[in-house]
């Protein structure tokens, strides 16, 4: 399962197919061209968080149901997805768009909750056909393989199958890479007037003011910025340590803050800098909508780029409806509103390539060219060095 | 249920007022100590109120975060099926849990360590274990309950009479504690009641302080609790406050504090239908 | 109904004294049965669970990890802060309801106290956190205002992300529930008692040395116990205030067990049986204690 990822290797996010279809042929490149959108992660104009779903989804083609899977899908009466945060990815409008495109109704669980309880929800839920079984996951990149070996899930190949990089998905059809997003600083600009550019400037701040946005030893995001900051300071891919380092540092002189940061946080100044993919940090700025300012900024280095996967639960209640969702998920329609909430969709240079992408929506992603994909080896090493690594390098000083 | 006939009731409630009136007026003890103690717990515990109060009027236009507790019918949905499920929790968790630690007290003492063990296991045991184990439980034949939504609220339940244990048990053992329940119980049989008139009529009705204690205490963590109640697929109105929380910063503030006004004042309901009940029961014993 | 029937039942049993033990134990079996089906039978994997490597052998490991100095420091920082709430909490959780039930407070105070109380000792997690945030935080509004007339608390060294902070906060829910566990018993002190010591010329302090503390003792235990626990299991008020940087055993635990970076469940449940464990050592100490604060009562 995991032979493709084996070696390690730096993949550039910016040329997505060219590049990881040739790292799979063997090379190691890390200079191709780069075709990510360019649009500097500044302010948002104030309209594009309430466009409503309809418009948003304003590709060339809208999506249309396939009739037979359709006919089978209503006949189950249903879908039920899992930890889908309705302001992640702009998934709110996926979840409406999906009910709104095939008359199906949706039953999300746990909006916050993490992969590994995705896949416990399936696990517990196994001889469940009732409203707290999941259909479908949406999870960490190493939760695939992870969900595989514990035959969680049932193998589905969908439309857009080819445009998905074979790196990026199971060879079986078992899960498939659906966007990411790349590290950023969230900054309340209100108190903070001098954005930190890089991961270095961080050390200059004012004491109290970075936070991460989960815990480091549970979170993957709060791994992911752990991790991206050692590659900005000296680490690599290969070497998440200088990571830890840092925060000890920042640690050290104080200015970091050990709470879990939330919108909430960033708004009352408690922490007014939050470290989070791009596409929640862009989601929070809307959000707040100017009350108070909020700027998101890419650091000039370290970019890392954090993967998620879909999976069909092997035992979802609604298999057809779940392969439904897919479809949904992968049309061009849908891959825009993945876009829309600031994720890049991994079928994005495809239909780029095809012109299916709405131009002002790629627009306002942020730049995230340059930030390096990691292989799923790297992903687990660099896990157990941080998630161990941090309460004796950085947490052990207990006041 | 049904109520034992009044017969078996003559002669008893004053003995039940010798033997068991609970003291409502005290001592004179330094008044001026009494107001201090109440003035310091006000200022700890109004001020983290008035911090979340005065974060989520910063939202612009002024009282924009309050503006969607009318109009958003899920929250008020949401909360009315949270109270539903917190009253059969405090009923199911009262009709266990009395006669049980009743009998302990009575006829068991030896047995109050294992009991008292059991009641604290739902405070080390991580609720995420707890939820998981009862959909695996629950969710196959001989016990399927997680297929249907009936079957779902029913383990729901069930789940928070567990998580009430406690709470529930610790207020009416310290409830009984304090009244002479050999002596009540015995005068009590040797006039002609059952083990059914000796709890319903004069246990209980001694136990209000504590049955109100512990119920006040259980309906605040049904409406709270939130593991069990996502993973179970329920809507209740933690679900919805998390949901809130973490994309609405102002809105999230606002919530939480008309969360914690309105479970307050249907505390005072609780109290007040409690203290009716109680009245009409033991009429003649105040 | 079922238990109705069964108490039924054991009225029909022998009278106390010559008990027979098996009718006897029937009183508690409806108890029992529930504790079984919905806490016992669903929390079994635990324990299986905390012996098994993650592909399912037979395994002690998980408990070999539990000698690690890190996870050491978590158990020992998991009591303190339990110990520590439990003991403030109780202490003045049984001054607000000795001072709201006897200590000559108008009367609608109580009731407000009580139903506050019931809110407030489940008022936990983000809300708390956040709550304390928006006051004594950094940027929190008495902060502010302390800092405005010059006594910054952050510059004399206090910060909220500390165990001290985490205690105070703490107390938000401990203190309460003490109010609430420990007013049946203040409500059973009789005025007679009082009014006879009195007669008897005992003095204030007498009274309290010699008859108050002495029935109250139990239930102060008890109670104490009861919020050891409370705080001993709590995880999201923790985890939201000082997410990961305070180690509590549940916050380990919580990482282990639905953490999104690769836990290792088995450690988790392993971690879990430690704190089961250390509640039977307790409550084995609270029973001693009990009998012997109720024989000193005789």
């Amino acid at each position: 399962m995991t032979s493709s990822f084996s070696k390690p290797r730096l993949l550039t996010i910016g040329a997505t197919v060219a590049l990881l279809v040739a790292a799979c042929g063997g090379g190691g490149a890390s200079t191709a061209p780069t075709v990510a959108p360019t649009a500097a992660a500044t302010e948002a104009p104030s309209a594009a968080a309430s466009a409503p779903a309809s418009a948003a989804a304003g590709g060339p083609a809208a999506w249309v149901p396939d009739p037979t899977l359709l006919t089978a899908a209503k006949a189950e009466g249903g879908l039920t997805t899992i930890a889908l945060p309705p302001t992640w990815c702009d998934y709110q409008d996926l979840l409406s768009g999906f009910t709104s495109a095939t008359g199906i109704q949706i039953n999300n669980l746990n909006p916050d909750g993490s992969s590994q309880s995705e896949l416990d929800a399936i696990t517990a839920n196994k001889a469940n056909k009732g409203p707290a079984a999941p259909d479908v996951v949406d999870v960490g990149l190493a939760y695939g393989p992870k969900g595989v070996a514990a035959g969680l899930f049932a193998p589905y190949k969908v439309a857009g199958w080819n445009d998905i990089p074979d790196s990026a998905k199971d060879a079986n059809g078992y899960w498939y890479g659906d966007y990411y997003g790349v590290m950023s600083f969230e900054v309340n600009t209100s108190v903070i007037t001098t954005l930190p550019q890089d991961w270095s400037d961080l050390l200059n701040e004012p004491a109290n003011s970075v936070a991460l946005a989960g815990d480091p030893t549970g979170s993957n995001q709060a791994v992911s910025a752990v991790w991206a900051a050692g590659i900005g300071t000296g680490g690599s891919l290969d070497n998440a340590q200088p990571g830890l380092d840092f925060f000890k540092q920042l640690n050290d002189k104080k200015i970091f803050v050990p709470v879990i940061a939330k919108s909430a946080t960033v708004a009352s100044g408690e922490t007014p800098i939050v470290l989070a993919w791009t596409y929640n940090a862009l989601a929070d700025r809307d959000q707040l909508n100017g009350n108070p300012p909020v700027t998101v900024v890419v650091p000039k280095s370290g970019k890392l780029g954090g993967m998620y996967v879909q999976a069909i639960s092997a035992y979802a209640p609604h298999p057809n409806s779940a392969k439904l969702w897919m479809e949904w998920l992968y049309s061009d329609q849908g891959q825009n509103v993945w876009l829309k909430g600031y994720c890049n969709p991994i079928r994005y240079d495809a239909m780029v390539k095809a012109g299916t992408v709405d131009p002002t929506l790629a627009a306002k992603l942020p730049d995230s060219s340059g930030a390096a994909l990691p292989t799923l080896d790297q992903i687990t090493k660099a896990n157990t060095v941080i998630t161990t690594g941090w309460p004796t390098t950085v947490g052990v000083t207990v006041h | 249920m049904s109520g034992p006939t009044s017969q078996s009731l003559t002669g008893l409630e004053p003995l039940a007022e010798s033997i068991a009136k609970p003291s409502r007026r005290s001592p004179a003890s330094p008044v001026v100590m009494s107001w201090i103690v109440l003035l310091v717990s006000i200022l700890y515990f109004g001020l983290p109120l008035v911090g979340t109060l005065i974060f989520s009027l910063r939202a612009q236009p002024f009282g924009e975060a309050y503006k969607m507790m009318v109009s958003d019918g899920q929250l008020f949905k949401d909360l009315g099926y949270s109270f539903v499920i917190a009253i059969i929790t405090v009923l199911v968790s009262i009709g266990l849990l009395v006669p049980t630690a009743f009998w302990v007290r009575l006829r068991l003492p030896r047995l109050r360590p294992i009991i008292e063990f059991i009641t604290l296991l739902p405070f080390v045991i991580p609720p995420i274990v707890l939820v998981y184990g009862l959909l695996s439980t629950f969710s196959g034949p001989p016990l399927a309950l997680t297929g249907s939504n009936l079957g779902s609220d029913a383990l729901l339940v069930c789940a928070y009479v567990v998580l009430s244990f406690p709470y529930m048990y610790r207020s009416i053992d310290a409830g009984l504690r304090v009244i002479d329940i050999r002596t009540l119980t015995e005068a009590c049989q040797s006039l002609g009641a059952g083990w059914f008139t000796v709890l319903w009529r004069v246990i209980l009705p001694n136990l209000r302080v504590a049955i109100l204690s512990g119920a006040f205490l259980t309906l605040a963590i049904v409406v709270g609790e939130f593991t069990v109640a996502i993973f179970l697929a329920r809507p209740m109105f933690a679900t919805y406050l998390q949901l809130i929380s973490q994309t609405q910063a102002y809105e999230s503030a606002a919530v939480a504090l008309m969360s914690f006004a309105i479970t307050w004042a249907a505390m005072g309901v609780i109290s007040l239908i409690g203290r009716g009940r109680q009245e009409k029961i033991i009429a003649g014993v105040h | 109904m079922t238990q109705t029937a069964q108490i039924g039942d054991a009225r029909t049993a022998p009278q106390p004294g010559r008990r027979r033990f098996s009718g006897t134990v029937l009183g508690v079996a409806p108890f029992l049965l529930f504790a079984v089906l919905f806490l016992v039978l669903p929390t079994a994997y635990l324990f299986v669970g905390s012996l098994q490597t993650s592909t399912g052998q037979l395994t002690l490991d998980n408990f070999a990890h539990l000698t690690q100095p890190y996870t050491i420091a978590a158990y020992e920082a998991s009591l303190e802060i339990s110990l520590v709430t439990a003991i403030l909490g109780g202490l003045f959780g049984f001054l607000l309801a000795y001072a709201t039930i006897a200590g000559g407070l108008p009367k609608p105070i109580r009731g407000a106290i009580m139903t506050f109380s019931g809110v407030a000792s489940n008022f936990a997690g983000g809300p708390l956190a956040l709550a304390f945030i928006f006051t004594i935080g950094r940027a929190g509004f008495l902060t502010v205002f302390l800092r405005a007339i010059g006594l910054d608390p952050y510059g004399a060294g206090f910060t909220i992300y500390s165990k001290i902070g985490l205690e105070i906060v703490y107390l938000y829910f401990q203190l309460p529930l003490m109010v609430l566990i420990i007013a049946p018993a203040i409500d059973g002190l009789k005025k007679e008692w009082r009014e006879a010591s009195e007669n008897l010329g005992a003095s204030n302090v007498q009274y309290w040395r010699r008859v108050a503390l002495p029935i109250l003792l139990p239930s102060l235990l008890g109670s104490v116990i009861l919020l050891f626990g409370n705080a001993f299991g709590a995880q999201a008020t923790a985890f939201f205030l000082t997410g990961g940087f305070i180690p509590l055993v549940t916050i380990l635990i919580g990482s282990q067990l639905s953490g999104d970076a690769l836990g290792d469940k088995n450690l988790g449940y392993a971690l879990a049986i430690g704190m089961v464990a250390i509640m039977g050592v307790t409550l084995v100490a609270y029973s001693y204690l009990t009998r012997l604060a109720e024989r000193w009562q005789r």
